[in-house]
């Protein structure tokens, strides 16, 4: 992994030097504030929902607000980090100096895991402000946090390689918000599809259940297993694509 | 073992074969010119050398590494810059280099030292604060010239290091390699003769992909120009006196053209070139003409060609061969 630390640290001052990043954060938690806001109104006036929906539940499942930024924004994160090392042509002194193309992918991408973390930091302020308010669940918000990195950062990986396969950022980010927005649609297949194994299959790929589930502080192993494939698989295809500029650029 | 050794080597970009079979080495402590027209194929070579792109063919050692399984301890060895000198315009020009250096393994005690070193050297001390975007062309190819220098390389591989420059940096960058001639074994690609004849001791010339001449650079002058001499003589009070010599001295069909070169008072140089095929003899028997008519040769000189002929020659082009070419005057 030559060359890893220093890789990670320069698209990390890349993504919030140039405002990108925080361009990203501020519009997520615009609209996670919103979000956040109409939870809390909600469950203000509706007590019939009952002590095993609290408000992180309902903050973290049964509702399109969580992922619909995510959808938009993980390209938005991920667009720039090949695709325009590319179209400048500074991809050519950084893969010809000392490094190997796992620590060039892995660096990328880590960056852009941080600053998808440190988008989802302050969110931890509503959890002390429920606290604040009443009872909440640990397990329920561990769950939940970990879903929602889980799940991010199989879509931070879909960019990542999508950025690898385009030359250009808007093709980079078009063709992984079509990627993830189609995984996210294959999920309604569970309610659509008639019993079989396909409404199965739907299940199992299906963010919504999934959010769903950990929401209510159940862990299934299972789903992490999809997840981490969802991010071992593209991260992989990224350093083959890489790879293989070498020989076709 | 020679520091760049190339074998063979093949490159095809989908339909376009753009290197042929070329083999050389560049030999350690050497400062060797990699000079080739437009498209002749120089920065896919460098670019391979570099690792950055992979042979289609043919095996390339880069200081006993071969690259294409050693890549990464070949990488170690080598500044590459390449043509364009492509950076990151968000960062200042001591934040890049400071992460080039880190990446180039230079620790963290160095790097203050190595990136102060490098900016001296290429002269961008003083604006080591910039932000690259703000940077002219020139001033990004000291940059790239200073990142190729982070971390002491043994090898520099330049492509086209002074493209990009006006006549005054030219100099600057002429110094700066003459300067670090002296640690480094330096392989630079220019489709630009006098830049090989300024500064290189040996040079490789390619043409459409295939290596057509390499060796040093004086034998390479050496290479005369078959028919080409040079006559110097003043006309004396025979019948030349008052002639028209181009026509005089052309005048027999061994006799291709003549033109004069120079004149120093009295005294003529004229460059005769003979007809293709023709034998030598001819040239004793213009000498002889020229006697005849009343002349006082001074000179008969067979013409060192100059680079750029041989180079002409080599690639099948017409040299830029005008009277008032300095490279000829020397
Ligand atoms: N990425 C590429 N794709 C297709 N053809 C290329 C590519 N790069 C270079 N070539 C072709 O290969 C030949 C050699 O190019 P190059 O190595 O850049 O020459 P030079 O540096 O000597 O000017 C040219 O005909 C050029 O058009
Ligand atoms: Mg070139």
């Amino acid at each position: 992994m030559t060359g890893f630390w220093p890789i990670l640290k320069r698209e990390l001052f890349a993504l919030f030097v140039t405002p990108l990043a925080w361009v990203v954060i501020t519009g997520f938690l615009f609209i996670q504030g919103l979000h956040f806001y109409l939870v809390m109104s909600h469950y203000a006036v509706s007590m019939e929902l009952g002590a095993d929906a609290g408000p992180m539940q309902l903050f973290f499942g049964q509702t399109v607000f969580l992922y619909l930024p995510l959808l938009l924004l993980c390209p938005v994160l991920t667009m720039r980090l090949f695709a325009e090392e590319r179209r400048s042509g500074t991809i050519e002194p950084l893969l010809t100096a000392p490094v190997t193309t796992p620590a060039v992918v892995f660096g990328k991408y880590l960056a852009v895991l941080v600053v998808y973390l440190a988008m989802w930091l302050p969110t931890l302020l509503y959890v002390k402000i429920v606290a604040g308010a009443g009872h909440v669940d640990g397990q329920v918000v561990a769950a939940s946090y970990l879903a929602v990195i889980a799940v991010g950062a199989g879509y931070l990986a879909i960019g990542t390689m999508t950025s690898a396969l385009t030359k250009s950022q808007l093709s980079a980010a078009i063709l992984s918000a079509v990627t993830i927005i189609a995984l996210f649609i294959l999920g309604i297949g569970e309610y659509v599809l008639p019993e079989g194994s396909g409404k199965e299959l739907c299940a199992y790929l299906s963010v919504w259940s999934q959010m769903n589930d950990f929401s209510r502080g159940v862990v299934d192993s299972r789903r992490l297993w999809l997840d981490l494939t969802i991010i071992v698989v593209p991260l992989f295809v990224t350093v083959r694509a890489v790879e293989a500029w070498r020989q076709e650029l | 073992m020679a520091m760049i050794e190339v074998e063979d080597l093949h490159k095809r970009y989908g339909p376009v074969h753009a290197l042929r079979g070329i083999s050389f080495e560049v030999e350690r402590g050497v400062l060797t010119g990699f000079l080739g027209p437009n498209g002749a194929g120089k920065s896919t070579t460098l670019r391979i050398l570099a690792g950055f792109l992979g042979a289609t063919e043919g095996r390339v050692r880069v200081s006993g590494f071969d690259l294409s399984t050693h890549r990464l301890e070949a990488a170690q060895k080598i500044g590459y810059m390449p043509e364009t000198s492509p950076l990151y315009p968000e960062m200042k020009i001591e934040e890049y280099l400071r992460f080039r250096a880190e990446l180039k393994g230079v620790g963290r005690s160095k790097r203050t030292e190595e990136v102060g070193r490098a900016c001296e050297l290429t002269r961008i001390a003083d604006r080591r604060r910039m932000l690259i975007r703000d940077l002219s062309k020139g001033y990004r190819q000291r940059v790239g010239l200073a990142d190729a220098l982070l971390g002491r390389p043994p090898l520099l591989i330049l492509d086209e290091p002074t493209a990009g420059f006006d006549p005054n940096q030219v100099q600057q960058v002429r110094a700066l390699l003459d300067a670090l001639r002296e640690d480094h074994t330096i392989f630079l690609s220019t489709h630009i003769l006098s830049e090989v004849e300024a500064t290189c001791e040996e040079a490789v010339v390619i043409h459409e992909g295939r290596v057509v001449a390499s060796g040093n650079i004086e034998a390479l002058r050496q290479r005369k120009r078959a028919g080409v001499v040079e006559v110097t003589f003043h006309r004396g009070e025979g019948e030349l006196k008052e002639a028209a010599l181009d026509t005089w001295l052309t005048r027999e069909h061994a006799i291709a053209s003549a033109r004069r070169r120079r004149t120093e008072g009295e005294l003529e140089t004229w460059r005769v070139t003979l007809g293709p095929g023709v034998d030598p003899s001819a040239i004793a028997a213009l000498v002889a003409r020229l006697v005849h008519a009343g002349a006082g040769i001074q000179a008969v000189e067979p013409l060192a060609a100059s680079l750029e002929e041989v180079f002409a020659d080599l690639t099948g082009g017409t040299p830029d061969d005008d009277d008032d070419d300095p490279e000829d005057e020397g």
